[in-house]
């Protein structure tokens, strides 16, 4: 355990000593940033006048409902940028650095590197996640009617697809020694999924049923309407496990490959 | 784990390793003491990176067994590591770590009790002259301040095991001996193998050679014993002082027996060098100069080269010799 938490803090503090890191939790606090604050005056604006929009009755929506559910889903957006960029480095940056070489020899399993690794980046991505709480804060503040469920609901939702996220990212990158190809890899593999979603709207039947279950956005969203379903959890961690596991698998083909 | 090994530190025990369908190693069977500096000899791509990596844990033979005190690397993989110091060959460490920081991180690694840790790390950095650049980013280290780094993350936890892949490569002559000086130094009471294409660099460090070549150990031995084994060849170098004599004198050699690979140059000097090598027990030297003299040849140089390890080298690849080794004691 020692072992694990060691590597784990190494990972986490080497986000702090490249820019890459910092860059990456600047931008993320900046644009959302921006859409709590383009959504919270949509409200006011729309709330103003709501006949002018089309809305008979407006107070209907739930205010944490127009916010906080629309803020969470338009952040799963943000993480298929994000993601890319905080796992490039993990496997594909030490692969072409030659550094993992002498962690192999030490006295570590390939399931202490990987979790311990797993685990630092997690930690980066929660202390991102914190700043978020700030938006609530600001909500109440101002006087918004503040429904604590699923804005709660919501964070974990988000946090749970930020880890299967980076789980799939982290194997991704241990797939090459360039962590711009891991980058635009994971890249691609996130938009597969979110096209899952998109793909499950249009089709019906069996296949629609299919898609759906397979997006991780159509899991995510019960989360931020404020469902918590058993179904929704088994997803995620199965999502994380499977991808640990393909990692510890991509990493023992050292055993037979040249390099 | 029969006592049978207790006395070797090391021991491989017929190791092959293919890659794909490359054959890296093959049927490569070593022990080594404790106490011995051993050197491991071959030339580029001979099968040395992989040997020592297969020995470090980094990846396991094809087939065969590695012993590290008596105990199966692969079957025993975090207690037979645990005795286990390894330097790769391109030494990388993390760029954004402090000296000290990562010596500690290593040292939690590989399992030092955290009492003990800070003690522990201290010492090494002593040992390898790294005190003053605690504090400094390994980024920004000189590449032989690196390869300290890299030799004192090998000691953390005393290892009674030191693998140490080409130390002193792209190192400047001065951190060169220093580095020697260091491997000297932590030698004692271990089992040190250390691969190098350096071949001076095995008669000043090492107590025993091991060449390997096409995935092949060739021979195994003393530095001393290696040089006996081919103590029946010499080389003789000689310079005249006229060009034009250089023909006469080419035919006269070549009338001697046993004379080998007679090679003839022109120095800068206008001088006419000539190397050849000779099987023959007697000095020839003395026959030599007379019969040149004889001839009105001015002969101004002649001299016996004793072998170095590259002469021994270069006779082990021939292939008779190479045929009549293999089957020796390896």
């Amino acid at each position: 355990m020692n072992k694990i938490l060691a590597i784990a803090k190494r990972e986490f503090a080497s986000y702090f000593h490249s820019w890459i890191g910092v860059l990456t939790g600047v931008m993320f606090l900046l644009i959302s940033g921006v859409f709590f604050v383009v959504l919270v005056l949509n409200y006011v604006k729309i709330s103003m006048n709501p006949q002018q929009f089309g809305l008979s009755n407006f107070s209907g929506i739930s205010q944490t409902q127009f916010v906080f559910g629309s803020f969470f889903t338009n952040l799963n957006v943000l993480l298929l940028f994000m993601v890319p960029i905080l796992t490039m480095r993990s496997f594909a940056e030490e692969r072409r650095q030659e550094t993992l070489e002498i962690l192999f020899t030490y006295p570590l399993s390939d399931f202490e590197i990987v979790i311990g690794k797993q685990l630092g980046i997690i930690w980066f991505f929660e202390v991102l996640m914190l700043p978020l709480l700030g938006y609530m804060a600001v909500f109440y503040w101002i006087g918004g009617q503040f429904d604590w469920g699923p804005t709660l609901l919501g964070f974990l939702g988000f946090w749970f697809l930020g880890m299967a996220y980076l789980a799939a990212g982290v194997f991704i990158s241990t797939l090459t020694k360039h962590p711009v190809v891991s980058a635009l890899g994971t890249f691609s593999i996130l938009v597969l999924f979110w096209i899952f979603e998109w793909v499950a709207g249009i089709t019906d039947g069996i296949w629609g049923r299919i898609f759906s279950e397979l997006s991780p956005l159509d899991h995510y969203k019960n989360f931020s309407v404020g469902i918590l379903s058993l179904q929704d959890l088994v997803y995620f961690l199965f999502f994380f496990f499977y991808f640990l596991f393909l990692t510890l698998r991509s990493i023992e083909t050292r055993h037979w490959k040249t390099s | 784990m029969s006592a049978s090994h207790s006395d070797s530190l090391i021991r491989f025990e017929s190791i092959s390793k293919k890659y794909g369908n490359f054959q890296a190693l093959q049927n490569v069977s070593f022990e080594i003491r404790e106490g011995e500096i051993v050197g491991f000899l071959g030339p580029n791509g001979a099968g040395k990176t992989t040997a020592l990596r297969i020995l470090a844990g980094f990846f396991p033979p094809s087939s065969g067994r590695v012993f590290i005190r008596g105990l199966d690397l692969f079957k025993y993989p975090h207690e037979a590591k645990r005795a286990l110091g390894y330097l790769p060959e391109s030494v990388n460490l993390y760029p954004d770590m402090k000296v000290g920081e990562y010596l500690r991180f290593v040292a939690k690694l590989k399992g030092v009790p955290s009492r003990e840790q800070k003690l522990h790390v201290q010492n090494k950095m002593e040992l390898c002259g790294l005190t003053e650049v605690e504090r400094r980013l390994i980024g920004r280290l000189s590449k032989g301040y690196r390869q300290r780094v890299g030799i004192a993350q090998a000691l953390i936890s005393e290892p009674s095991v030191l693998v140490l892949d080409e130390p002193t490569t792209g190192l400047d002559p001065q951190q060169i001996t220093q580095i020697r000086e260091l491997i000297r130094a932590i030698g004692h009471h271990r089992a040190v193998i250390l691969s190098t294409h350096i071949l001076p660099e095995v008669s000043m460090l090492c107590n025993r050679v091991l060449m390997i070549h096409q995935g092949k150990i060739l021979a195994s031995g003393t530095v001393g014993e290696l040089e006996a084994f081919l103590k029946d060849r010499e080389v003789i170098h000689m310079m005249i002082k006229e060009r034009a004599h250089m023909e006469i004198a080419l035919r006269l050699l070549r009338s001697f027996p046993g004379i080998e690979d007679l090679k003839a140059t022109e120095t800068s000097r206008k001088e006419i060098s000539i190397s050849f090598e000779t099987t023959c027990d007697e000095d020839l030297r003395l026959k030599i100069s007379k019969l040149l003299v004889e001839n009105d040849i001015s002969l101004i140089e002649i001299q016996r080269v004793p072998l170095t390890l590259e002469d021994i080298f270069l006779g082990l690849l021939k292939q008779g010799k190479f045929a009549q080794r293999s089957g020796g004691h390896v």
